[in-house]
């Protein structure tokens, strides 16, 4: 039960919900997969509520220049079986297939995810691997930030009072790019305890291009540049592998919790990401 | 749930010892800090307004200063509830000089509970992290402030 009164607004169009928003004081109410449970439980007690259910334009994932489009509005489920993304850029439909359980992603979105800033949150590992854009409206304009920048802290995001979401950009993958999402997940809560994303492209024999992005292992996500200096340029075989993977902890004030030490985490974050590089080399081509 | 770490103040060692102590410091540097008083020796009354993400927390609590040694050491005992849980804090500041800056050491003991332990476990300690990260940055901008010529 949610114990307190709020205003409830459920605008049809952008505009309207981003006049809404303008006031500064209103929660966006995206699949409630995060913030109703806070609700119910009175550790957040909004006064206005703006659902952007409604607003179609927010849900939908098109291809345009290269680059692939996803709605802030999309769930994970649209986005896991999306065939566009599937064949163009599969990292974020696998990112997704692994996130809670079917409930959760028939109703969670991409955009609420981000916004929420999980520090074990699934997205973001695979969303720093693919370099990936965060375009953000809000009454006043509209920006477009990079994942590294938008992912400010520990559930803080760069987004300012009155802003959402719009729609998160990703590149189309060059042909022959191989991707990996490896997660060690908590059972109880679905969430990573490490999780690690990979993208490579190997050109003559060698690895041309990596990019690796770590969730769960610290305050916010990150991607592993030290990992990414060691293996490119390497012919990527399973002692390169491992050698990059043994630096991925590096210099990171690991979480520690009930399930697992920050001991532990570094040293799954190991294990879980010379998976992810073994797993994406093995398709790359 | 142990926290632990050291953040670098670009102060010296005697400064960094009387802002860590000025209430009113503690009081604009703390997020969420909407009171601080003086209740006795060493020991004040403070309220909080705690906004994590989509949470948020009102929390009244009391702060005492103890085990004095000017300028490297002392402890800080902190007590507080709220309707989302409570959360009782022991650490001891270690200052130790670097020629112009000083590092704070803290390592403590700090426990945490209620609703939003029973369902926050994952995320506290992250979350305690946040917050003193938050705290030390906020310092730092303050004592670069302090430390400007007055302009005019």
């Amino acid at each position: 039960m949610i114990s307190q009164n709020f205003e409830y607004s459920a605008p049809n169009n952008l505009n309207e919900a981003l006049a809404l928003l303008a006031g500064g004081n209103a929660k966006v109410l995206a699949g409630g997969m995060s913030l109703i449970p806070l609700m119910k439980l009175r550790l957040a007690a909004p006064d206005h509520l703006v659902d952007l259910s409604r607003v179609a334009d927010l849900k939908s994932i098109r291809e345009e220049a290269g680059s692939i489009r996803i709605g802030a509005m999309t769930t994970h489920w649209e986005i896991e079986s999306s065939p566009l993304l599937r064949a163009k850029s599969p990292l974020l439909a696998v990112a997704a297939s692994n996130i809670g359980d079917v409930q959760v992603r028939n109703m969670g979105t991409i955009g609420g995810s981000i916004a929420h800033a999980d520090p074990a949150a699934d997205y973001p590992a695979s969303l720093l691997a693919l370099e990936a854009k965060v375009r953000i409206v809000s009454a006043k304009g509209e920006r477009t930030l990079g994942i590294v920048e938008f992912l400010v802290d520990a559930l803080t995001t760069a987004l300012d009072p009155g802003e959402i979401v719009r729609e998160i950009i990703v590149p189309v993958e060059a042909a022959g790019t191989g991707v990996s999402y490896q997660k060690m997940v908590q059972p109880a809560s679905g969430f990573a305890i490490v999780g690690a994303a990979a993208r490579v492209q190997k050109s003559g024999g060698k690895v041309s291009l990596v990019r690796v992005g770590m969730t769960g292992l610290a305050g916010k996500a990150f991607r592993a540049t030290g990992v990414e200096n060691l293996l490119a340029g390497t012919g990527g075989t399973a002692a390169d592998v491992q050698k990059a993977a043994a630096v991925v902890a590096d210099g990171i004030d690991a979480n520690a919790d009930l399930h697992a030490s920050a001991a532990y985490r570094r040293q799954m974050a190991k294990v879980y990401t010379a998976r992810a590089l073994t797993q994406a080399l093995s398709r790359a081509s | 749930m142990k926290i632990g770490g050291s953040y670098t103040l670009p102060v010296a060692r005697e400064r960094a010892y009387e802002v860590l102590q000025d209430p009113e410091v503690l009081a604009r540097c703390m997020p969420g800090t909407d009171h601080l008083a003086k209740i006795g020796p060493d020991e004040y009354e403070m309220k909080m307004k705690m906004v994590i993400s989509a949470v948020q927390g009102l929390f009244a609590g009391k702060v005492r200063i103890a085990d004095q040694k000017p300028p490297e050491q002392f402890r800080l005992l902190v007590e507080g509830s709220g309707k989302v849980g409570f959360l009782k804090g022991d650490g001891l500041l270690t200052l130790v000089s670097s020629e112009a800056s000083t590092e704070v050491r803290y390592e403590g003991e700090v426990q945490v509970g209620g609703v939003i332990a029973g369902v926050g476990q994952r995320l506290l300690d992250t979350t305690a992290k946040l917050v003193i990260r938050k705290f030390f940055e906020k310092l730092t901008e303050f004592v670069g402030e302090a430390s400007q010529p007055a302009a005019g």
